[in-house]
């Protein structure tokens, strides 16, 4: 199997920030900053995951952080206040999600907006949406209620790998959180999905040239909003971590992951022109972000730097992406006379 | 003479309730720990620290704003001369997973007291409570958390804002209408602060009608836009309390742009000192006055308390709760508040 040298490239980046950090941030290669690292970023990861569908679509998802919000409210709601079990909750909660995400895809489709425009316009009738549904508005006493259904709650578990395998009378292990493995398990069933599936075949065809897709005989305007349903899923299993991770959920629960998402999935490959990245790049570039932010913070540097550090990765990886896409057309044009 | 007298009063009544709030850190450090060898009179607890320790702390605020700023200053106030402290200020950016991530950071590098200004009560709970696990002792500032930690360190958010109602119902001689600019829902403090107005008017003022409240996000230019809207439905207004000062400087805005800020009557929260200049110019009416920098000083002296004495988070039989003392700071005792007092 051939590896990308996009792939290759990010791969390298991370180890390298990774060794950086390692020497020079204090505490930084510690079993307890890795077990901080997968429980605060493996939610990104599922999001950034989710974000790539509709860039591969050659669209955007700009109302994944008020779906995470939605989804966080209706979880909120259900248990809190209707008292319903949380087994009950949870496929609930996925289709909530499901659903918001369609939502987004049908106006894609049908009303023909642009993927920014219909985005943006569900990230403010979602968030408001999360107001008027909020249980912390409508029932006294909730604000300051922790849920506590095990169905729900349970999500935030830690293993200890290290010593059940007995590494760690050798080495400091760290406890893996459950969301690792959910992170892990959306990783193998997306990328199989969009890799090994007539599904994923006919996404990337979509997104690489949609008309030539429609005249190829596919379901064009299916495909598409199947990639927002995915990104909508994706926010419903990262508003589950969330809920879980913080016992409850807030108005604001999700507010600006949009683009920390979305950052990932371009720092990890998924281009804007549609039709190029797999799941790897969107999991690899949210745990870059991650150490980025956890290192910088570590060796004490001030947060408006790590943001400008962050936003400089990105605008490397966007002018990276930029540099592909000119040179496979030159190559795209060079093929062509010469088949002429 | 009389205004002297009552300046001297208030400005009296001011320095005994911040000395009384000294002496409840100081009693609520000294109190709450569990298990005191009764033949010694010693606490019951692991030996201090080596003299040449270093001791890390740092504050997650909320995010940026004049309060927190203040906090921090009034921390490092005291944190800063003892040169035992590395001391650091990190920003929660207004959501919760960066606060609980920042926390996780901190209980890493072993820090030895946070303090917090959670975004939510319960969400930073499972912090807190982990935080605890690694000994680690937790202040949180303003707003409490569900899970009990050392020491919860907040102005007199409810009271206050009754009094605030009480105040500004005198000046409105207990007739008219009122608008609330208010805080995004789902924060205590916003709860805590509208409650106490709402039933403080209620109590004390019952002519006076609350006809509108309105979310203008913290915000000074936000709260003009919106009280220019409350006014297209209520020519008529007369008072606009700004659930924060922010919001209120807001509402003289507008009223000196509509040439009526000496009819309306307007009233903030917090004391910052742009609303403080606003009521000596005349233009702000009041504001519930606390002194953020004493209550930064008074968090960080309980934090160097449990920091050198070498307490861990597990020894408290119940957590201390500290209500910053208050005035109502309007044009007749503004000046009570000394230049050093003001943030």
């Amino acid at each position: 199997m051939r590896i990308p040298r996009a792939t290759l490239a990010l791969l390298f980046f991370f180890a390298g920030t990774a060794v950086f950090f390692s020497v020079s941030a204090p505490r930084f290669a510690t079993a307890t900053n890795v077990e901080n690292l997968m429980s605060g970023f493996s939610f990104v990861a599922i999001l950034a995951m989710g974000q790539a569908f509709p860039i591969l679509v050659r669209g955007i998802d700009l109302s994944i952080g008020a779906i995470v919000a939605v989804v966080g409210m209706v979880v909120f709601d259900l248990t809190l206040i209707f008292h319903v079990p949380g087994y009950l909750i949870l496929p609930m909660a996925l289709l909530t999600g499901i659903l918001a995400g369609a939502v987004n895809g049908m106006l894609v489709v049908f009303l023909r907006l642009q993927p920014f425009i219909a985005t943006l316009a569900t990230l403010a009738a979602y968030r408001g949406l999360v107001y008027s549904i909020s249980g912390r508005q409508l029932v006294e006493g909730l604000t300051t209620t922790a849920i506590t259904d095990r169905w729900i709650v349970g999500i935030e578990t830690y293993y200890d790998i290290g010593g059940w395998t007995g590494i760690s009378q050798f080495m400091q292990m760290p406890w893996f959180p459950l969301s690792f493995f959910l992170m892990l398990g959306v990783f193998v069933v997306l990328q199989t999905v969009l890799l090994a599936t007539r599904f994923g075949r006919d996404l990337r065809a979509v997104g690489g040239n949609h008309e030539a897709a429609r005249l190829a005989g596919i379901n064009t305007g299916g495909i598409v909003i199947s990639a927002y349903a995915t990104s909508g899923l994706c926010a419903a299993i990262a508003a589950l971590i969330m809920v879980a991770r913080f016992t409850t959920s807030t108005e604001a629960l999700g507010t600006g992951m949009e683009l920390t998402a979305i950052a990932a999935a371009v720092i990890g490959g998924v281009s804007f022109a549609g039709g190029i990245g797999s799941m790897f790049g969107p999991v690899v570039g949210a745990f870059l972000l991650g150490i980025v932010l956890l290192g910088l913070t570590l060796q004490g540097v001030e947060q408006f730097v790590q943001q400008i550090i962050t936003g400089a990765i990105l605008l490397a990886a966007v002018s990276y992406d930029r540099i592909l896409v000119v040179r496979r057309r030159r190559r795209l044009a060079a093929d062509l006379v010469a088949a002429s | 003479m009389t205004d002297s007298n009552e300046t001297s009063n208030g400005r009296r009544d001011f320095l005994k309730g911040a000395a009384l709030g000294t002496a409840a850190v100081a009693g609520a450090a000294g109190g709450l720990f569990a298990g005191i060898d009764p033949r010694t009179g010693n606490l019951a607890m692991p030996q201090a620290r080596a003299q040449d320790m270093r001791y890390k702390m740092a504050f997650i605020q909320w995010q940026p704003h004049t309060v927190p700023a203040a906090w921090s200053k009034g921390i490092e106030d005291v944190l800063g001369p003892q040169q035992i402290v590395d001391y650091e200020l990190l920003d929660g950016q207004n959501k919760v997973e960066v606060q609980a991530s920042l926390m996780d950071t901190l209980i890493n590098q072993g820090a030895s007291v946070i303090f917090l200004q959670p975004i939510d009560s319960v969400a930073l709970a499972p912090s807190i409570a982990k935080a605890k696990r690694s000994g680690i002792s937790v202040i949180t500032l303003n707003i409490d958390a569900t899970e009990p930690h050392a020491s919860h360190v907040e102005m007199n958010h409810y009271f206050g804002a009754m009094d605030i109602a009480r105040v500004m119902g005198d000046a409105m001689g207990g007739q008219g209408k009122v608008a609330i600019l208010n805080a995004p829902p789902g924060i205590i403090i916003r709860d805590q602060r509208t409650n106490g107005f709402v039933e403080g008017m209620a109590e004390h003022h019952p002519g006076i009608e609350i006809v509108a409240d309105q979310v203008a996000d913290w915000d000074r230019k936000k709260a003009q836009d919106v009280l220019n809207t409350i006014l297209a439905a209520n020519p008529d207004l007369k008072g606009v309390y700004g659930v924060n000062d922010s919001m209120a400087l807001g509402a003289v805005d507008v009223a000196k742009e509509k040439g009526t800020i000496g009819d309306m009557v307007i009233f903030g929260n917090d004391g910052e000192v742009a609303a403080l200049e606003s009521i000596e110019a005349g233009e702000l009416t009041g504001t519930q006055y606390t002194d953020v920098y004493q209550q930064g000083r008074l968090a960080a002296a309980a934090a160097t308390v449990l920091a050198t004495g070498g307490v861990p988070a597990t020894a408290f039989a119940q957590q201390s709760h500290l209500l910053m003392p208050y005035i109502i700071a309007t044009r007749d005792n503004v000046g009570s508040i000394q230049p050093a007092q003001r943030w």
